[in-house]
């Protein structure tokens, strides 16, 4: 796989509700966890998905119904023919000690990111936070993980609350060393705040979503206001300092044609 | 120390003859003033149109082995907020920036260079030439001599005091000729070329083309010898400043442009194959270039290859 489109038959595809899949393509690709892939739905669009796995004959993308292009790949079965190209961008790097906190979908490339931190027997701890446990892909795979622990917002699974609202007992139980997030951007800057809150604040690495319509640096779609980093070049995951000298956060994305909304 | 990398285009006084090319990282201030931080002596926005347009769907932007193949179909957020973006790049920059314009048809041309220069960019770049919206718009402008000095005029009317560049293509029968339409008809340089084709590449097993819009313009290394053979042309046959552009990666490049008659140089593709490090990269080499052969400034050699 790489930057030029090339298309790919679905191995098989994993069910987790009629709105949450994970699709499964025979390739072999390098990728760090939190790097993503453009995937072309033929005649459709084309978009962009981290890597929730990535395994010795096979990676995987895992996909939430959120809009026409995510509805219409819910249709996509084994043998369907999908554009791959990749992967892009920069991605987690895997630290001993460190902590994922996973919002919905985010979770999907925390959970690459934890089998690579399990093969360099490195320890981790991981919150995935769901709103309701439908939102949950992998669960019992994740249930069965000791490193997890999975809450949720309406207590339909797990503990009821929000991810973020943990961290502060976990870090008095066992510091946390570095901390990845990945999922809405609100949640993100509350992961970021809470690193800020001590001294020397916690290392982050956080994975960031923009509309983009390269993945290489060009079409500026995803320049982030303040400082013109690109989340398809010099993200999707961002350390702390990256972060400095933004001034977009809260307000709306720009959208497909550079607009944004005000 | 003297900076043998500054020329001047049109009045306009560059630190580098390396221009940001049109339709690259150029919809927001922020990104624009970071190329302009990395080395670039001017930048261009995105070609913006009156109102605001999505474009095509995507596979918009398609790298291929040799270059890129592109149909991003004019997306661009409207004048009004390019107009805030031009100005807020302004504020915080010093670098020259140049907008870049479309009309839908000849009569919104005028229209948008009005508004635009409200932005008082140093610069309008004028692009009669985009290969990816025949389609909707037919075919581009730019492969008429007639229309492409008739929008030239139009504008050249409401815009006095801000000069303007044609971006033409090679999607014509004579650029001799559509170079003269510029000339007679008040432009104050020419920017060439855009991108080439339009191509198309067609995928194997799902058996239809890749790019949304189905083709779309050819960008890269591969056209370099179709921009420096353009820029000869149009150096033959008007005395206009030229910012050349197509295929440029290195300092070699740049210099081939200036030696068949360009006074600027625009980057846009080698942004992806050679990163963001393109501008200081070839600002250092043309440098070291220039010094090694006693070039104190790219003027001294500019059309030299015309023999």
């Amino acid at each position: 796989m790489s930057e030029y489109m090339q298309t790919y038959q679905v191995k098989r595809v994993l069910s987790h509700n009629p709105g949450l899949k994970s699709f499964r393509f025979d390739r072999v690709i390098e990728a760090e966890p939190g790097q993503f892939v453009l995937a072309w739905l033929p005649g459709v669009d084309e978009k962009p998905f981290a890597l929730s796995g990535v395994f010795e004959h096979e990676i995987e993308i895992t996909i939430k119904a959120v809009g026409p292009f995510t509805n219409q790949f819910m249709n996509v079965q084994a043998g369907d023919w999908v554009g791959l190209r990749g992967p892009f961008g920069n991605g987690f790097q895997p630290i001993e000690g460190m902590v994922l906190v996973g919002g919905g979908i985010g979770n999907a490339p925390l959970r690459y990111l934890a089998q690579r931190l399990r093969e360099e027997r490195l320890a981790f701890r991981w919150v995935i936070g769901v709103k309701t446990a439908e939102d949950l892909a992998f669960r019992d795979e994740l249930e069965s993980m000791p490193e997890c622990m999975i809450i949720s917002e309406d207590g339909s699974i797990g503990k009821k609350g929000r991810a973020v609202d943990v961290l502060a007992a976990m870090h008095d139980n066992e510091p946390i060393i570095v901390l990845a997030a990945s999922g809405p951007e609100a949640m993100l800057l509350s992961v970021h705040g809470f690193a800020n809150t001590f001294s020397p604040d916690i290392p982050v690495q956080l994975s960031f979503e923009r509309y983009m319509k390269c993945a290489v640096g060009l079409c500026g779609q995803c320049c982030l206001d303040g400082t013109g980093l690109r989340i398809c070049v010099e993200g999707p995951v961002l350390s702390g300092h990256q972060l400095q000298g933004v001034t977009e956060w809260g307000r709306p994305h720009r959208g497909p044609s550079g607009r944004r909304p005000k | 120390m003297i900076n043998r990398l500054y020329v001047n285009i049109a009045g306009i006084e560059l630190a580098s003859p390396l221009v940001l090319a049109s339709g690259i990282m150029g919809l927001s201030a922020s990104s624009l003033e970071r190329v302009a931080e990395l080395g670039a002596g001017a930048v261009t926005a995105k070609s913006c149109g009156l109102e605001e347009r999505k474009g095509h769907a995507c596979p918009a932007i398609l790298p291929f082995g040799f270059g890129l193949l592109n149909a991003v179909g004019l997306a661009n957020p409207g004048v009004d907020d390019m107009i805030e973006e031009l100005r807020t790049f302004r504020l915080q920059s010093e670098v020259p920036v140049i907008a870049s314009i479309f009309g839908k048809t000849i009569a919104e041309f005028p229209d948008v260079a009005t508004r635009i220069a409200e932005a008082l960019p140093s610069m309008i770049e004028v692009n009669v030439s985009c290969p990816n919206v025949a389609s909707e718009f037919g075919r581009p402008f730019a492969a008429d001599p007639s229309l492409v000095g008739e929008i030239t005029r139009r504008v050249r009317e409401r815009v006095t005091d801000i000069p303007i560049s044609i971006k033409l293509s090679l999607q014509c029968l004579s650029l001799a000729e559509v170079a003269k339409a510029c000339a007679d008809n008040g432009a104050d340089a020419i920017t060439a070329i855009n991108s080439v084709g339009p191509g198309m590449i067609i995928d194997p097993n799902v058996r239809r083309p890749v790019l949304a819009n189905r083709m779309g313009g050819l960008s890269g290394p591969a056209i370099l010898p179709l921009a420096v053979r353009a820029v000869w042309e149009i150096a033959e046959t008007v005395s206009l400043p030229i910012i050349g552009t197509g295929g440029v990666e290195t300092a070699e490049d740049v210099i081939q442009m200036v030696l068949a008659g360009a006074s600027a140089v625009g980057v846009g593709t080698a942004v992806y194959t050679r990163g963001l490090e393109v501008f200081s990269s070839i600002n250092s080499d043309l440098h070291v270039f220039m010094q090694e052969r006693g070039i104190s400034s790219l003027s001294d050699i500019k059309g030299a290859a015309h023999v």
